[in-house]
């Protein structure tokens, strides 16, 4: 095929990158029904949701940062003038290092070993009843913190750091993923129901009342008590119901861009729906879409960490939800256990909305709170 | 100023809000469905885990169920029923859902009732005092403790609140005590740990919404106009700003009412263990018991409906400015 003939086609699809968009789109879909299809997993269900966001990601939001440095040479220098959204930023490259390289060193957070159970933080001890079998009593026994279990260990002497470590990877993921889909979901759906108005509007937005009708985390557990807890489906359920207020904001504002000069040129020039909607109107509220995510992380993780903390979670990932359920049910013992993932899922959650304050003031110094 | 168009607003709205029921069931109905067990497959799993012979029984519940019927037959007798206020029976509590509910929604009421009350109240103060000295030092402070307010997961901090108040000083009880009367002054008491629970995550966003709704107005040009004239600051801030301030607040407070409030809720009545719905509902998930964990989300978002229906009409009534076409 020539040059010409490639780029007359992706004209079609409106331009090269949507081509791209659309042929890796298909071959996402082709490796989900082959998987479905022949026996023997090609990824895992959380794997398909990282290789369509990670698609998404690199044509959204990679390549056009990458295209316009300058720009965000621009916006960073504006960034950096708010301390708190550069040590939340800070703080969550941390957590992202933690979640990828702690596991290798750190034992299987779900080891039981009841020699070492109740073990305390180092730097603090605990006194402890111990039954002594030959004399028949109770012996009030002193336990030191060890280095070998930094953050101590709880009532079945797993260790706690390695539980905390598996749970930033855990919270990360959902927050991650979850986020994205139902941003990605929401952008659309708002975008699609501001430019096509009518009909497609009322629809579009009566469904959304409904939707938003539900309390958002009653509606989770109701989905997951249904279908049951995985990883995978907590996310995509996660993402399938957390778009209505996205669709809303992102709905507002193109319906104030649609009416723009540079849409009526657009449309003067023959650009399809498709192609106004991908290559004008989505690059337009794309620093609106960048706040709303960033401030919608915290949500999404906090919703996962309810889920696991009342048992609702994945039984076989250790995640913070169930590491502060663990904690809760020997609160008069291993209080540390209760404490440690709280105050993880606390600063991550300070983290991203330092940040996406940051980020807002950035892109629109009128606006701040 | 005719009020022609008040009544066809409140129709329209009253219209929608039927829609919006209508989506809601159907949603439920399609969810549970679709679901890989059906309620009867949980039912009949409890009974043969007690030692009961399911295949006796299993027409029985499937005439219950109407679960031999076509699926458009069954939807309309899910909605009739719901309709008819049959909610269906909770095996686990051996009652029907509608009698477990009325027994329990009242926990869930003063919870959410105080919890609410306390942070409108102080969450407005602190916003108002934090705009009015804007850039001061109590503003920083406030904005900062409104940061962490609004970071801090309430069931973490019920947890910790526990640890502290009940555990290690013996002031609280760490449990719930259903056998205090509900107006004594002993279940104020103990409602006080929850209430803070659920109360902080909503103080800070309230002192967030008033003050940036406060600044908003602080700006506009009647209030420069009302300085000029020479009315006292007082009045100014009080019927100039707040006043103007505090509609937009009263729809994010609702709004927040559903969606952040009941499942707050939720969780706080799990970690204290109050008998709300929450609590039943969480109950009924181990219990597997359907009943109780469907109508459980249909009622709150039901009730979410109503209180979204009644913002939006007493909106219209109180602020002559709007106009609904």
């Amino acid at each position: 095929m020539t040059k010409k003939g490639i780029k007359r086609i992706a004209g079609k699809f409106g331009g090269i990158k949507n081509l791209i968009l659309i042929l890796l789109a298909a071959l996402w879909l082709l490796t989900l029904l082959v998987d479905t299809l022949v026996a023997g997993r090609i990824f895992t269900p959380l794997g398909y949701l990282y290789l369509a966001l990670g698609i998404v990601f690199l044509i959204y939001v990679a390549w056009p940062l990458y295209t316009s440095r300058r720009l965000v040479g621009y916006y960073w220098q504006r960034v950096k003038v708010n301390r708190l959204a550069v040590v939340g930023l800070v703080f969550i490259l941390f957590l992202i290092l933690l979640a990828l390289i702690g596991p290798l060193f750190t034992p299987d957070p779900t080891a039981a070993n009841f020699e070492e159970k109740n073990t305390p933080p180092v730097g603090l001890s605990i006194e402890e009843s111990i039954y002594n079998a030959e004399t028949g009593q109770f012996v009030t026994k002193v336990v030191n913190g060890t280095w070998g279990h930094p953050l101590g260990t709880d009532n079945k002497g797993r260790d706690l750091l390695a539980m905390i470590i598996s749970g930033a990877g855990v919270s990360l993921q959902v927050g991650l993923l979850a986020t994205g889909i139902a941003v990605a979901l929401g952008t659309f759906i708002g975008v699609a129901s501001a430019y096509l108005g009518g009909k497609v509007d009322n629809i579009l937005m009566r469904f959304t009342d409904i939707m938003m009708t539900f309390p958002f985390f009653l509606l989770l557990v109701f989905i997951v008590f249904i279908f049951g807890p995985s990883l995978a489906f907590i996310v995509l359920v996660i993402g399938l119901t957390g778009w209505t207020g996205v669709a809303r904001l992102i709905r507002s504002e193109t319906l104030s861009l649609r009416t723009r000069e540079f849409i009526s040129a657009a449309k003067a020039l023959g650009a399809s729906d498709g192609r106004i909607i991908l290559a004008h109107l989505i690059p337009n509220v794309v620093s609106l879409i960048v706040v709303i995510a960033t401030l919608s992380i915290p949500g999404v993780i906090l919703a996962e960490a309810a889920l696991s903390f009342i048992g609702l979670g994945d039984p076989a990932v250790t995640s913070w939800g169930m590491v502060l359920r663990a904690g809760q049910q020997s609160l008069d013992t291993t209080w540390w256990v209760a404490v440690a993932p709280g105050v993880m899922l606390f600063f991550t959650v300070l983290a991203f909305n330092f940040v996406g304050d940051g980020l807002r003031d950035a892109f629109d110094p009128r606006s701040s709170v | 100023m005719g009020k022609a168009w008040l009544r066809d607003y409140i129709i329209r709205r009253l219209f929608y809000a039927v829609i919006i029921a209508w989506g809601i069931l159907t949603i439920t109905f399609i969810l549970v469905r679709v679901g890989p067990t059906s309620p009867a497959d949980k039912y009949l799993a409890n009974l043969a885990a007690r030692g009961e012979e399911p295949a006796q029984v299993i027409a029985a519940i499937e005439a219950r169920y109407g679960l031999d019927k076509p699926i458009h037959e069954q939807y309309f007798s899910y909605i009739g029923n719901l309709v008819r206020g049959d909610w269906g029976w909770s095996f686990s509590t051996s009652m029907p859902v509608v009698k477990l509910i009325e027994t329990h929604w009242i926990y869930s009421f003063q919870l959410i009732l105080f919890s609410t009350i306390l942070a409108a109240l102080i969450g407005i103060l602190i916003g108002m005092y934090s705009a009015v000295r804007q850039y001061s030092k109590t503003d920083y402070i406030a904005t900062f403790f409104s940061f962490i307010g609004i970071s801090i997961p309430n069931f973490w901090l019920g947890v910790m609140l526990i640890l502290l108040f009940s555990v290690k000083l013996g002031l609280f009880k760490t449990y719930y005590d259903t056998g205090i009367p509900l107006l004594s002054l002993a279940n104020l008491k103990q409602l006080i740990l929850p209430v803070i629970t659920l109360s902080t995550g909503m103080m800070a966003g309230y002192t967030r919404y008033t003050r940036s709704a406060m600044l908003d107005n602080l700006r506009k040009d009647f209030v420069r106009t009302a300085r000029a004239k020479g009315l006292p600051e007082r009045v100014v801030i009080g019927k100039h700003v707040f006043r103007n301030a505090v509609l937009p607040l009263v729809t994010i407070i609702m709004f927040d009412l559903g969606s952040i409030v009941f499942g707050g809720a939720y969780l706080t009545e799990i970690v204290f263990g109050i008998p709300g719905l929450g609590r039943i509902s969480f109950n009924a998930i181990f219990a597997d018991d359907y009943a109780v964990v469907v109508a459980v989300t249909l009622i709150s978002a039901f009730l979410i409906l109503l209180i979204n229906l009644a913002t939006d009409i007493a909106y219209a009534y109180l602020d002559p400015r709007i106009r609904y076409d």
